[in-house]
């Protein structure tokens, strides 16, 4: 596989200080080389694996001092997130919005671009393809009603994502804060509609919209488990994804613009219209994302919907090296740690949250201390 | 007392944990280091200042707790950016994680903790001057020593001899070298400072501002920061003005609730997150030209039109 990243921009101190091994390392990175899909993939698992150890050491520890028997609760967790289908299933169903919100900060960080709006563009294809189905209110057959909010859905989030890209191109605002601070409006606009407009009043307890009509649920994959159809939307946006990118005209000019954009410009290139494009289809899959769990898995909005998925999506893009096969894969493994931290909750009786610790050590294992510096985007 | 006293007291009041958390990431973002984390480091010194001042009984023990506790966070952070070259946005969004976890599993049982807080000290003499002194001079004290960090902090950028490392560090770290300074040190100390300002921002929201703790309390608050920071060209005295001005949206809520006007709550929710975007938006051409160069590296992985 042809080496895609950019070269590693090293800082004068930094460069004084590297080691030879280091400064071989890095005439590595900046030299295109070939170098077989193999041993790059034996590699990076080798890494996550002691990152993964690392992580579980300390973590461990944790747990030890708040009285829990790290064994134990490993062996608790082990088994209730693999030990059946169902409990694999849960996975894959944590893993589909997930998966779809990576892809979302995959395609623009190959023009460079920092997508942190993973979370806004989420719930933006959530409320969207809710509101298609409380404006049809059951009046089209389901099919065409689950085609109409998935599209609704990826255009919201489409355009949710492609105000950061304007902001950037029109003022030279960072879309990376920008998406930031998106994902708390996206958030209100949301609790807005749950708690007033589409507030479901004959529902009790906890607001939220009404239900989706039983028509308007993506089918079950198998008998009897919850994974449901948004596993092959994945599989589909997954191998698209990968034939653009790699082929098409489209893909090959993002990455120019994303590895020299006055290389770019001088070449012709409509740099614009591309971080647009960029943005926009990044944040469509995104709000596809937030359609499947809609139709898939929750079947109406509520608070907490689809809530630090974006975040997760974030890093497991970035895991994943922006890679879009590497980030899928990354993506399964963040979400059967996340499903695992409902077994710390259940047998342990920590809160759920601390998972999140677990998280975050594999994460800096893996940025932190692989040998080859990957220092910028 | 008028909406406008109200809504500019609680701006005070509400926007002081942002402005101690933007006072720290100016600094971190003047050595060239995004800190993201700072929201991580926000949670982390309020349960902390919570805890220590739950079982201690003294606030102010809490401040150095949760100092310590946000800058202990951010090391993490300047550890990997710095010495081991990871990327600065990813990883702050790391270390957020993990203070998001650490204080869910440690502050599970300060929940329901009482502790003491800071209280509000009408200010002699000044709390007497109309209008202002209701805004400005009845508040908490961490209210009073954050209006003495912004003269002192534009001071230290701007005409202490610290402050000429710092901003060489983030603008020309070449130059540091040649002069025979060592520049991660510099960033190093920059990062952690901005930690514990963090922290302490953290410490004002759960001992001064909502006197409770719970688990992601910040809700954002350090994102807000680092915008704030932004568009405020990491200058001390504009970013006192970002964050009152954020701290002002965020009380117009509750005053106008008070006044029974039937806005709905989760639409002036969002307008705090509104006004950053806007103010952005409008001061952003400007301010983008100022980030320090070794910022540009950060945020302009990708062009501008």
């Amino acid at each position: 596989m042809t080496q895609l990243d950019q070269p590693v921009v090293l800082t004068t101190a930094t460069a004084i200080a590297a080691t030879a091994t280091a400064a071989e390392a890095s005439s590595v990175e900046a030299l295109p080389v070939e170098r077989s899909a193999l041993t790059d993939w034996t590699r990076s698992s080798a890494r996550f694996a002691i990152a993964l150890g690392g992580a579980l050491a300390i973590f461990g520890a944790l747990m030890l001092l708040k009285g829990v028997n790290p064994l134990v609760a490993y062996r608790d967790m082990a088994v209730s997130t693999l030990g059946d289908s169902q409990q694999l299933g849960g996975i894959l169903v944590r893993f589909t919005p997930i998966a779809l919100a990576a892809l979302a900060v995959t395609i623009p960080a190959r023009a460079g671009l920092i997508n942190v709006g993973g979370e806004g563009q989420l719930l933006m294809g959530g409320v969207a393809a809710m509101g298609v189905s409380l404006g049809l209110d059951g009046r089209w057959p389901g099919p065409l009603t689950l085609v109409v909010m998935g599209l609704a859905a990826a255009i919201a989030g489409g355009l949710w994502a492609a105000v950061a890209a304007v902001l950037r191109l029109r003022i030279g605002i960072a879309e990376s804060v920008t998406t930031l601070l998106l994902n708390y409006i996206a958030l209100d606009v949301m609790y807005f509609l749950i708690y007033d407009r589409w507030k479901d009043r004959r529902g009790s307890g906890q607001p939220a919209t009404r239900a989706l009509g039983r028509g308007e649920h993506l089918p079950s994959l198998t008998n009897g488990s919850r994974i449901h159809l948004g596993l092959v939307v994945v599989a589909v946006v997954l191998a698209v994804v990968v034939v653009v990118l790699r082929t098409t005209s489209w893909g090959f000019r993002l990455r120019v613009v994303g590895g020299n954009t006055e290389a770019a410009r001088r070449a012709g290139l409509h740099v614009g219209a591309l971080i647009i494009s960029a943005m926009f289809v990044g944040g469509a899959l995104a709000g596809l994302g937030g359609f499947t769990q809609l139709a898939g898995a929750e079947f109406k909005l509520r608070s907490g919907f689809l809530s630090g998925y974006g975040y997760v999506a974030f890093l497991g893009s970035w895991l994943g090296r922006h890679r879009p096969i590497g980030v899928t894969m990354s993506c399964l493994v963040l979400a059967a740690i996340a499903i695992s931290g409902d077994s710390l909750q259940l047998d342990a009786q920590l809160p759920a949250a601390s998972v999140n610790i677990l998280m975050a050590l594999v994460l800096l294992g893996v940025f932190g201390f692989s040998r080859r510096r990957k220092a910028v985007l | 007392m008028t909406m406008l006293v109200e809504v500019l007291t609680g701006g005070v009041r509400g926007g002081t944990s942002i402005l101690y958390a933007a006072f720290g990431e100016s600094v971190a973002e003047r050595s060239g280091v995004v800190y993201l984390g700072t929201e991580g480091s926000m949670l982390a010194g309020a349960l902390a200042g919570y805890a220590v001042a739950s079982t201690t009984g003294h606030p102010w023990l809490g401040v150095v707790a949760g100092a310590v506790a946000g800058g202990a966070l951010s090391l993490v952070h300047a550890y990997l950016v710095l010495s081991r070259g990871a990327n600065q946005l990813a990883t702050g969004l790391v270390v957020l994680f993990l203070g998001l976890g650490l204080t869910s599993l440690f502050g599970a049982r300060y929940v329901q903790a009482i502790a003491p807080s800071f209280r509000v000290v009408d200010a002699p003499l000044l709390s007497k001057i109309p209008f202002i002194g209701d805004i400005l001079f009845r508040q908490d004290p961490l209210v009073y020593v954050s209006y003495a960090c912004v003269p002192a902090l534009w001071w230290f950028i701007s005409r202490s001899r610290w402050g000429v490392l710092l901003r060489a560090a983030g603008e020309r770290s070449d130059v540091l070298v040649a002069t025979g300074h060592r520049v991660k040190p510099i960033q190093y100390a920059a990062v952690v400072f901005g930690g514990m300002f963090a922290g302490i921002g953290g410490v004002h929201l759960s001992t001064a501002y909502t006197k409770s703790w719970f688990e992601n309390m910040a809700q954002g608050r350090g994102f807000v920061a680092v915008a704030v920071v932004m568009f405020a060209a990491r200058q001390p005295f504009k970013v006192a003005g970002g964050a009152y001005l954020f701290g002002a949206a965020l009380a117009l809520s509750p005053a106008l609730q008070a006044r029974g006007y039937g806005v709905n709550q989760f639409a002036l929710d969002a307008v705090p997150y509104v006004v950053t975007l806007g103010v952005l938006i409008v001061l952003g051409r400007r301010r983008a030209a100022e980030l320090p160069e070794g910022l540009s590296k950060v945020f302009d992985a990708a062009p501008s039109g």
